[in-house]
């Protein structure tokens, strides 16, 4: 433009001491200054306290805090507190809304097979596992490219995988076809992507998980654990293969896994729970929870606060509470009931004495973490580590899917050291099962199922899995061909501009 | 005297050395207004064809020495008609000037100059300083509501926090939302920190031409505000100061104890569960409104000194302010002091600066305390007979509302200090006849502070603390501008030329430090120190911000026989915050051209109009307010992306944001027509308006799809296009009805329609409004042909009094007293018999239609008065207050007076479950009325007649009392029809989830001059 071929330092203008010329000087100097080389260098300004993104993605180091932001994100709100017990646990006759009557009615939603599209926790769900599946694309995408030490870039890549899997599985139970997102987008024609077939998410599952399987160590050194194991990947590649009747897959993934030398069932099933036991030889997979006084960001997990005990300092929100169903279905003197369920008046193993009045009858106990590790200004229980994978899970999907190949011996071997964990030194409780009518057999595994990983997010997608879920719960609300999902949000649909599609009856 | 008047004068001439010559002639007089003879102090006497002059003296008197008998003097003064009056022999000459009816001569300030009214083309609305500063507005802005056509304000009555503003509807959808203040030549994004009784003027550039000139900055509109200089003369000392009090009004009434305990047993039944409460138990209970507002004082102080010599003048002022909030502990205090010199060193050189500075200390009040207000349970007492505090926690309340606001009242410490230093110099340079240099400096230096603190307290079950903490954020701002223009004025004939060519730099940079450390004692203030804390668990972060600016720019004003004008200006804009995107330059453009038919020959004879003008104007502006280094991707770290292995802590960090695909220049561009016409001797004027704003390729920041994976779900780019399209007028009558009244009266109304003309993402529309405020759910939508944030819901047809009705309707799972919504629309576009998000349409435009407010002022001897009236018409408010629940807040006594408890109690209202099932997702009845009416300004003045001034010793003396906001109409159910839009953003605009209440301020003043 008009100004734009002129050129004079700035400095002539500003400190020209030979004031006595102003005049002129100063308004021809104001006009000629600046433009091209001067103006870049004022125009081109650092991004102010962040580090540029072009930047990262340069060493080990970046590749390493990229998988660790992942494996963070997994204890955060959308993926451990009221979402999940929304999706996967207030649908399942295990557990109902708790707290008071009329705090946070739109579980009883879930509850009664009467929630909309628009609720809040199924749009928190899907965001949170989407989350956990950027971070693992960005991994994915950008660590391939880093110089740095082979092993230890595929054993990263593969934790990305693990968790990439354990977010799809996560999100296809809940919704059945959803967006199939295996990359970073790179620009916005790739923001909206159809639904995928559930088939063919499952197929990327178990591709992540065979890829992750392959690469992963059998366990870390001390100041590693938590990290996905190659146990742990095959565990989920079980329980995947088994939500689509691979029963041949189950039994492999399962017997590897029991080879492997590395687990086994930890003696006190209540003890198992609390923390000093958290990462024992039983554990498979868990997200790591921590009280760190000092970083009250990364001590954030709110995971036990929200199903604490109503009423008492140290408690906490009181929701996902155990059924009186759930209380009575347990065979007679199993000590899994009271480890499961916290009654009202009793007092917890750790010493905890629970009010005998107060909102709620029972509370879940697995989530529980005793009063007097509460400390004020965190959520109570953030120490709590989520189970997400258990050696004794692994036990029953190798029973059942040996029941289901016809390998009866294998099943109940594999059924009774579960039940034999259970039922301790007592010789009254909990009998071998020693049925070998394979549909017998099969109901008493599922039975054990149920008693086991009570309150621990299983019980609503394995019922459904089960095909029992009209007769389960049914009486709650529960329809064949549209209660198997639940919506897609409708939030997500509204942005996708039609091209995500409702599920039938939604 | 007037002898000590007269010998100053001369001593300064002699000071500065004018050359006198023996054959001078002196001449003394006095100038007087025509129409009441009073006195005129501070008009020009000039001795016509040189630059030698004096003002006249506070009586109107002046003496000045002309070279010979042949020398015109010319008599002047702003809004007067100039008089130009030979010497000839004699001495003394007494000068009555006509006041300017037609206000030619008013002067307007523009964009880096003046321009006299009559050659603007574009719309632009000064406002006088005096009518800011005897309004009890705290905040200058506020003090412009009703005045301005086109110009809504949406106060606050948070002590301390600056009104938002709209000029002419929604100029931008992202990033500040404020206009541009220029205050003495300093950019500003608000002006909190200025004292109103320092402002000489406010100038609104209403329309796109007049704002070009400012570029990027212009989107959202500018204000030009030049505040007082000293004139010449002797000094004068101003005191201005009131004593009021604050009050809440309109306020809302909340169901009583016993009320509110029939609706927790009702809410409970309808969730299947018993009684909690027995409503026989309770009566009126506690008014927690009540228990917590307060009529709340405010003080203000204003003393300013100025005055000068015809070579220096100066002017200084000192503020204070002392403002009680309506909630208990609440303060705001602010002090400024300004100092301002203006130098003629030279006939061709002057100098001057403006120093400012404004300390703020504020008592913070809870962020959530009216949420607490309003949801509080009235069953639960402030405190116990034993003088404990009341505990939700005895009554099974439930985490909604489950603390006592006292208890939040009394725990509450947080103080907010700001300091800002501001501060312009210029030099202005005649090089040579017409061409005049000016070289500007501003900058401004800012450092805040926030202190909050929360003790160890056990105060009930749910309010307590075991573990104290103490946080400091401090934002600090250092931000300057310097600014070089080249002005050229010429006449010749009939020409009138003038034009200006200018170069600009910007350097903006923030930076806020966060401590906070646990474990801190306090037995004293003292006390407070992040080192007193314990070491472990210190935490300490900072952020920050850098962008600059450099810009270029030229203007020419052009004008024949005050007949035709033509107006023409460009400005070319970098920004740092476009350069990485490679669009770091913009241009912005405009015209603008007048007719002043009046002036024509042949309008000479008629008598109709004493002015008719006709204006059209075009510009484009842009908007650099969005963040910085938008589309540089950077890497996200912090305590949540930490993982913890093996129980201790592996930093994390990654990247989940995706970057806009490339922002670029969001552009306005505007036309504007206008007519200016002035009937029966200038008793009345009229000004009319008709503006197209278009903004394009608007910047929001909108939500996106989930499944990208982003940590916020949100992404800022250019999304849209919109417009604002509207009719303004303002008409204004002044007269004088025998010689002891006077009176003026003033309408002016907009009409705004603000409507989107495209979405970049083509069908999709834009969907906000949600987190925190509508339960989750997207309550706006911005789409092609709506205006931009429209409502969107469910429509409500009546409310399921039974389950039969429930069985044959569209909603299944519905309870009897749950909204019954209307079947629109399926998957193939036709009712499909059950409800789901395409049921959904538009219900309401938080956009408003019609703005308007009416001035008057009534003097009659010794008594004035000031009626002043403001309303906005046609918007609608989402009162998300109603649905936004969790489970036993307190309702409204209307929503319990008609609410359904019943077959056929009601077939409007809903259940006491309206939070829950499919009843707080955005519907049709939490869409009402926004408008409102009211008496914005009431006040009654009297002014010593000049017998008790003299007998004080004063100059002037008036005392007045003054009412804001007494009355207000309006329908709304809310607490405040003025509903400030969540973060300032459009398309989260006239949602109310809590709003501070409205209150009326009374006060009594007095005006003193010495």
């Amino acid at each position: 433009m008009l100004l734009s071929n002129i050129s004079i330092n700035m400095k002539n203008i500003i400190f020209n001491k030979n004031l006595k010329r102003t005049g002129l000087y100063l308004g021809l100097a104001s006009l000629l200054m600046v433009p091209s080389a001067c103006d870049q260098g004022f125009l081109d300004v650092d991004p102010q306290g962040k580090e540029a993104g072009v930047v990262f993605w340069q060493s080990a180091d970046d590749a390493t805090k990229a998988v660790n932001a992942m494996y963070a994100n997994l204890r955060g709100w959308t993926n451990t507190a009221f979402a999940p017990i929304a999706v996967e646990s207030m649908g399942s006759d295990d557990a109902e809304k708790g707290s008071t009557a009329s705090d946070a009615t739109f579980f009883n939603d879930y509850d009664n097979f009467s929630v909309g599209s628009s609720d809040g926790q199924l749009a928190d769900f899907w965001a949170g596992q989407y989350q956990n599946v950027n971070y693992a694309n960005q991994v994915l995408d950008n660590v391939p490219a880093i110089s740095m030490d082979e092993t230890l870039k595929a054993r990263l890549l593969a934790e990305a995988k693990f968790v990439r899997a354990y977010s799809y599985f996560r999100l296809v139970r809940a919704f059945g076809d959803v967006p199939l997102r295996l990359n970073v987008p790179k620009d916005a024609t790739e923001y909206n992507l159809p639904r995928t077939p559930k088939a063919d998410v499952y197929a990327a599952i178990e591709k992540d998980l065979t890829d992750a399987a392959a690469v992963l160590p059998l366990s870390y050194g001390k100041s590693d654990v938590g990290r996905a194991t190659k146990g742990a990947a095959q565990a989920l590649h079980a329980k995947v293969s088994m939500y689509q009747q691979k029963w041949q897959q189950v039994f492999d993934l399962t017997n590897q896994v029991m080879t492997s030398g590395q687990y086994s069932l930890f003696s006190n099933y209540e003890a198992l729970f609390r923390i000093p036991n958290e990462n024992s030889t039983e554990s498979i997979f868990e997200i790591q929870n921590e009280l760190i006084p000092s970083n009250k960001d990364a001590s954030n997990s709110q995971y036990s606060q929200v199903q604490g005990v109503r009423g008492i300092t140290g408690g906490g929100w009181g929701f996902n509470v155990p059924t009186k169903e759930l209380a009575a279905s347990y065979e007679t003197g199993d000590p899994r009931r009271d480890a499961t369920i916290i009654f009202r008046g009793e007092t917890t193993p750790s010493g905890d004495a629970i009010p005998a009045t107060g909102d709620n009858p029972m509370y879940n106990q697995k989530s529980y973490v005793p009063f007097g590790l509460y400390v004020s200004g965190f959520n109570e229980g953030s120490q709590q580590n989520v189970r997400v994978l258990r050696y004794a899970e692994v036990l029953l999907m190798n029973a059942e899917a040996a029941n289901e190949l016809g390998n009866t011996a294998q099943a109940l071997a594999s059924l009774e050291l579960v039940r034999a964990r259970a039922r301790g030194a007592s010789k009254t409780i909990l009998p071998k099962v020693t049925t070998t009518d394979k549909a017998a057999l099969r109901t008493a595994i599922w039975n054990e199922r149920h008693s086991e990983l009570a309150m621990e997010f299983d019980r609503y997608f394995d019922v459904i899995r089960q095909g029992r879920a009209a007769t389960i719960f049914g009486p709650k609300g529960w329809k064949a061909n549209k209660n198997e999902v639940w919506p897609i949000p409708q939030n997500e649909i509204d942005l996708s501009a039609g091209v995500l599609v409702q599920n039938p009856g939604y | 005297m007037k002898t000590t008047v007269r010998l100053l004068y001369i001593l300064v001439f002699l000071c500065i050395g004018t050359i006198t010559f023996a054959q001078e002639i002196n001449v003394t007089g006095k100038v007087t207004s025509s129409s009441d003879g009073s006195p005129l102090p501070g008009a020009s006497v000039l001795i016509k064809g040189t630059t030698t002059g004096v003002p006249t003296d506070v009586d109107g008197n002046y003496t000045i020495k002309v070279p010979s008998t042949q020398s015109v003097l010319v008599f002047s003064m702003i809004g007067m008609i100039a008089q130009e009056v030979p010497v000839g022999t004699q001495t003394s000459l007494n000068v009555a000037l006509q006041e300017d009816a037609r206000a030619l001569n008013e002067v307007v300030v523009v964009g880096y100059g003046t321009q006299r009214k009559l050659d603007v083309t574009g719309s632009v609305v000064q406002i006088k300083g005096e009518d800011i500063s005897k309004q009890s507005s705290m905040n200058a802005v506020s003090g412009l509501q009703g005045k301005v056509a086109g110009v809504q304000i949406n106060n606050s009555g948070k002590p301390g926090e600056a009104p938002q503003i709209r000029i002419r509807g929604v100029g931008t959808a992202y990033g500040s939302a404020n206009p541009l203040y220029v205050v003495d030549g300093v950019w500003f994004d608000d002006i909190s920190f200025l004292n109103s009784g320092d402002i000489e003027s406010m100038n609104i550039l209403k329309d796109a031409s007049s704002q070009s000139i400012y570029g990027v900055r212009a989107a959202n509109g500018v204000v030009l505000i030049t505040t007082k200089k000293g004139k010449s003369g002797k000094a004068v000392v101003d005191y201005n100061g009131f004593v009021g009090f604050q009050k809440v009004t309109n306020q809302i009434k909340m169901a009583n104890a016993n009320e509110y305990a029939t609706m927790v047993n009702e809410l409970s039944n309808v969730n299947g569960k018993g009684n909690v409460l027995d409503p026989s138990q309770y009566g009126e209970g506690t008014d927690w409104y009540h228990q917590i507002l307060r009529n709340a004082l405010v003080t203000n102080h204003q003393l300013s000194v100025s005055g000068g010599s015809d070579k220096t003048t100066y002017n200084f002022s000192l503020g204070y302010l002392n403002q009680d909030g309506i909630v208990e502990k609440n303060n705001f205090k602010r002090y400024t002091a300004r100092l301002q010199n203006d130098f003629q060193i030279a006939k061709f050189l002057k100098v001057g600066y403006t120093a400012t500075g404004s300390f703020s200390r504020s008592r913070d009040e809870a962020a959530n305390i009216f949420r607490q207000l309003y949801t509080a349970g009235p069953v639960v007492p402030v405190y116990y007979a034993d003088g404990a505090y009341g505990d939700p926690t005895d009554y099974n309340l439930g985490d909604g509302n489950n603390y006592n606001p006292q208890v939040t009242i009394d725990y509450y410490n947080q103080l907010s200090k700001k300091t800002l230093l501001t501060a312009n110099a210029y030099a202005e340079v005649n090089l040579f006849k017409g061409l005049t240099f000016k070289t500007s400096l501003g900058g401004r230096y800012g450092q805040d502070e926030t202190r909050s603190y929360t003790p160890e307290y056990v105060a009930t079950f749910k309010q307590r603390n075991t573990t104290s903490s103490l946080q400091f954020i401090r934002p600090q701002t250092r931000y300057w501008i310097f600014e070089n223009t080249l002005t050229y004025t010429k006449e010749f004939g009939n020409h009138n030329l003038t034009a200006l060519i200018g170069q600009s730099a910007q350097h903006d940079q923030s930076y806020t430090m966060t401590a906070s450390a646990l474990n801190v004692p306090y037995t004293r203030e003292g006390d407070l120190y992040i080192a007193l804390g314990n070491a472990d668990g210190r935490n300490v972060t900072d952020v920050g911000d850098l962008a600059t600016y450099a810009s270029y720019f030229g203007r020419v004003n052009y004008s024949f026989s005050d007949k035709y004008l033509l107006n023409a200006s460009i400005r070319a804009d970098g920004s740092s915050k476009f350069f990485q995107g490679g669009n770091a330059w913009g241009y912005f453009p405009s015209v603008g051209a007048g007719w002043v038919i009046s002036n024509e020959g042949f309008m000479k004879g008629q008598t109709i109009f004493d002015n008719l003008k006709l204006r059209g104007s075009w510009g484009k502006i842009g908007n650099a307010s969005v963040p910085s280094n938008l589309s540089t991707l950077t890497v996200a770290t912090g305590g949540g992306l930490a993982a913890i292995f093996g129980g201790t802590l592996n930093t994390g960090a990654s990247i989940n944001t995706i970057i806009p695909p490339v922002t670029v220049w969001e552009r306005g561009v505007g036309t504007d027509v206008g007519l200016e016409a002035a009937f029966l001797k200038s008793r009345l004027s009229v000004e009319l308006d008709y503006y197209i704003k278009k903004t394009e390729r608007a910047i929001f920041d909108i939500p996106v799809l989930r499944s990208i994976g982003t940590e916020s779900g949100r992404i800022v780019g250019n999304q849209a296009d919109f417009q604002n399209k509207g009719f303004e007028f303002a008409l204004n009558w002044r007269d004088d009805i025998g010689k002891d009244l006077s009176y003026s009266i003033g309408f002016n109304g907009g009409m705004n329609n603000n409507t989107v003309l495209s979405v970049s993402s083509g069908a999709n529309p834009i969907y906000d409004g949600g987190v925190g405020l509508t339960s989750g759910a997207l309550a706006t939508r911005t789409r092609v042909g709506d205006p931009i944030g429209s409502f969107y819901g469910y429509v409500v047809d009546g409310i399921f009094q039974n389950a039969d009705e429930i069985a044959k309707s569209a909603q299944p799972n519905a309870k009897p007293g749950d909204f019954k919504y209307r079947d629109i629309s399926g998957t193939n576009g036709t009712p499909d018999g059950t409800i789901t998000g395409l049921d959904r349409q538009v219900i309401g435009n938080p956009n408003p239609k019609f703005t308007y407010g009416i001035n008057t002022s009534w003097n009659y001897r010794n008594i004035d008065l000031m009626l002043d009236f403001q309303g906005v018409a046609k918007v609608d408010i989402y009162n998300a207050n109603l649905g936004w629940r969790y489970g036993n807040e307190n309702f409204t006594k209307d929503f319990y007076d008609n609410r359904w408890h019943g077959e056929g109690t009601s077939n409007t209202y809903p259940s006491a479950n309206i939070g829950g099932g499919a009843n707080y997702q955005p519907n049709t009845f939490y869409v009402q009325s926004g408008s409102y009416f009211r008496v914005r300004n009431a006040q009654i003045g009297f002014t010593f007649p000049q017998a008790v001034n003299e007998k004080l010793k004063v100059r002037k003396l008036r005392l007045y009392a003054n009412a804001q906001n007494p009355l207000n109409f309006f329908k709304y159910k809310g607490l405040s029809p003025e509903v400030r839009a969540n973060e300032n953003k459009p398309t989260q605009a006239g949602i109310d989830a809590n709003v501070y209440p409205l209150s009326a301020t009374y006060n009594f003043g007095i005006n003193v001059t010495f």
